[in-house]
């Protein structure tokens, strides 16, 4: 659906459903450079289950309009102001990659109502190196490009792919040719930036969840490992395959997921 | 791991690994026209199209996969879909966009089947198309209307072999916000890949080139991921509330394939034309050497060019590569590695020389087929043309001494003498 928020046209994806706050709500964030479409196979999946599923297109990604938030925190805030638009008070938050930092400090933020927390491809911290900083800048295409090949395992390179006939690479980099071309750039900056991670892993009182890849070279195994390590509690699951875990492994991820919020029923 | 893998490797590897049961080095034929559900909600997820999955092999089916994400990687495209027949991949882009009242811009100089599609069966349905000359991108322009959904024509024509400026037109179509869907069946990616050049969809027979052996017949379409379908108005089949799924926007949901998804949905479950395992293993066992079937192409092309343009039997030879070819600077600029392998020539003394040469030739098969690995020659004017007087041949841009070669992969000796045994016998003729 598409809303006007903040004086921006926005889109939110809802699985193929109608919104219904009276249910619980699943609130899906992409990760840097990304937008809805890296949860295709979650949204529509969790909808049909009978949750209310929200994934919003941030700020200048996706069909979104506006001006890309330029940190972490600004990210939160963003999210956080939606939720109490769109009136969702249960909500179990699901982010991927930068998604996950926008998770933590919107644990701050939005104590309340918080049901859970869910970690997929994430850490405390995205450090980012300077070469690709750099890229996103001058060559925001060139940068997205790379990081979608050494986003994803074996099956981007071999064209493996759980959807019959589609190719990681190819639908990747299109996904992220859809967003302003500003947008990754401030992305990973507000990744590289971001520094209060531990503090807010620390601080997690929900039940939380992590669905680590094994070779992820983006948020490497060794750092989300160590990430969980900071959660009280944290269900922790690793799968074979590159950091775009939810096209990459959908089915595991989702029956992951799936176990997880029944245990909170 | 992020290995980003070059051509010749993903013609042999792109869309397979072995799995781990079997240990299967081979794409295995999954010969099964079903699959059975681990449990009823798997089930509902798959027709609900939650996520990725095989149903039914009418909609999907593994080794038919491995080709269409072999296809994907070899273009470059965002997904890509197998079906029955090249003219079935053409019908179902163009049924899948076009709906009553709808316009197409096309070239007019391409496949009978692909003219016939356009001019005589879509109108029948309220689709109808201006036909443009393919190497003209300002005549293209000028056809464009406010209800035209896309604009169709092949890089390299059947049987003219005119080339079309991709660069060009794609700018045109961009500009327009109206997709560019090429026929690139006679270039293959591996002397061509039309989304580099701003093409948005391609479609392709695989009978020809990438199968490559003239066994199996196939088609494809790839789906560049590159197009904005957002404007509802225009493009209410791909962004618009499809009549199943809950209504679902494949645009929303799918953004960059789309039309692969809505394609699957309706085409493949209304329509049909599903490619069999078989004939998808058929053909990934030729897109496997492409890469060296194609140089081999190219390089025997432009011998027996050498051969024809200076042999005194031959009235006149055509192809892109040979300068005296219009579009020849065109050619040179988006096809580098040779313009394909089709060479069309006339013969001294009309159309019965063409007879006379096609019935005495051992090795060059004469058949309807282009794109074997073999030597395939036709002469219009005696075969699929006979009907028409030479007049009525030219308006339709065909010489009745027209032979049209197909270059296989033989020794080039051997084809050349075998032309030699055609020539002497249309000498004979000529006495
Ligand atoms: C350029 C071109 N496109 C499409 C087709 C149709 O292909 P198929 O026979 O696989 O349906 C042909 C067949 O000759 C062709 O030459």
């Amino acid at each position: 659906m598409i809303i006007n928020f903040k004086g921006a046209k926005t889109y939110i994806g809802t699985g193929g459903k109608s919104l219904d706050v009276t249910k619980m709500t699943l609130c899906f964030l992409h990760g840097a450079g990304q937008n809805h479409l890296s949860f295709i196979q979650q949204a529509r999946f969790f909808a049909y289950k009978g949750y209310s599923v929200v994934v919003p297109d941030m700020p200048a990604h996706g069909f979104s309009d506006g001006n890309p938030c330029k940190s972490i925190k600004e990210n939160a805030e963003w999210i956080n102001d939606l939720l109490v638009e769109l009136n969702i008070k249960d909500v179990v938050v699901i982010g991927h990659s930068q998604g996950c930092l926008v998770a933590l400090e919107l644990n701050r933020i939005l104590k309340s109502s918080f049901e859970a927390l869910i970690f997929v491809a994430g850490s405390n911290e995205i450090p980012v190196n300077q070469f690709l900083l750099e890229l996103s800048k001058e060559n925001p295409q060139k940068a997205s490009q790379m990081m979608v090949t050494w986003g994803h395992g074996i099956d981007g390179d071999m064209s493996i792919n759980k959807w019959p006939g589609h190719s990681h690479y190819g639908e990747g980099n299109n996904i992220m040719c859809m967003n302003k071309p500003t947008a990754l750039r401030y992305d990973l900056h507000s990744c590289n930036d971001y520094s209060d991670g531990i503090d807010a892993a620390k601080n997690i009182k929900v039940p939380a969840l992590a669905v680590l890849a094994k070779n992820d070279q983006m948020t490497p195994l060794k750092s989300g490992l160590k990430f969980v390590e900071l959660i009280k509690n944290c269900e922790t699951h690793t799968l074979d395959c590159g950091h775009f875990l939810p096209s990459e492994r959908p089915m595991e991820l989702n029956s992951i997921i799936n176990s997880f919020l029944l245990k909170l029923k | 791991m992020s290995e980003n893998y070059k051509f010749d490797t993903l013609s042999l590897h792109a869309g397979h690994i072995p799995d781990k049961e079997t240990g299967s080095r081979a794409v295995p034929i999954y010969q099964t026209t079903s699959y059975v559900f681990n449990s009823t909600e798997e089930a509902a997820s798959l027709y609900n199209m939650e996520v990725g999955g095989h149903l039914y092999t009418r909609i999907s089916n593994p080794t038919v996969a491995a080709l269409e994400q072999r296809l994907a990687a070899l273009e470059g495209g965002a997904s890509a879909l197998a079906c029955s027949s090249g003219m079935a991949a053409m019908h179902l882009v163009v049924s899948a966009i076009c709906s009553s009242g709808d316009h197409i811009v096309a070239s007019s100089k391409m496949y009978g089947a692909n003219i016939n599609l356009l001019q005589h069966t879509m109108p029948r349905f309220g689709v109808n198309t201006d036909f443009v000359n393919p190497n003209d991108p300002e005549a293209i322009k000028r056809a464009i209307k406010p209800n035209t959904k896309l604009v169709f024509g092949e890089v390299i024509g059947n049987p003219g072999l005119d080339i079309m400026d991709v660069p060009e037109i794609s700018k045109i179509c961009n500009s327009k916000n109206i997709p560019l869907v090429l026929d690139a069946t006679f270039n293959t990616p591996y002397l061509m890949q039309p989304f580099k050049h701003g093409a948005n969809i391609i479609v392709h027979s695989l009978t020809k080139w990438l199968g490559g052996h003239g066994i199996a017949i196939g088609g494809a379409i790839v789906n560049g991921g590159n197009f904005d379908w957002g404007d509802k108005d225009k493009f209410p089949t791909i962004s618009g509330p499809h009549f199943a799924l809950g209504g679902i926007s494949f645009w929303e949901e799918f953004g960059p394939s789309a039309l692969i998804a809505k394609i699957r949905a309706e085409g493949m479950y209304n329509f049909g034309p599903s490619l069999s395992p078989t004939n998808a293993f058929h053909l990934m066992q030729g897109i496997e050497t492409l890469p060296l079937r194609m140089k081999k192409h190219i390089q025997n092309t432009h011998s027996i060019l050498d051969f024809l343009v200076n042999h005194e039997m031959v009235e006149w030879v055509k192809h892109p590569d040979l300068e005296t070819h219009p579009d020849h600077e065109v050619a040179k600029r988006i096809l580098p590695k040779g313009s394909g392998s089709i060479v069309a020539f006339g013969i001294k003394g009309g159309r019965e020389a063409g007879k006379a040469f096609i019935e005495s030739v051992q090795l060059a098969s004469h058949l309807a087929n282009v794109g074997d690995a073999k030597t395939l020659l036709i002469h219009p004017g005696s075969t699929t043309h006979s009907h028409l007087s030479s007049e009525a041949m030219k308006e339709g841009g065909l010489t009745d001494d027209m032979i049209r070669l197909s270059v296989g992969l033989e020794d080039i000796n051997d084809i050349t003498k075998d032309f030699e045994r055609g020539f002497r016998a249309v000498k004979k003729l000529n006495k």
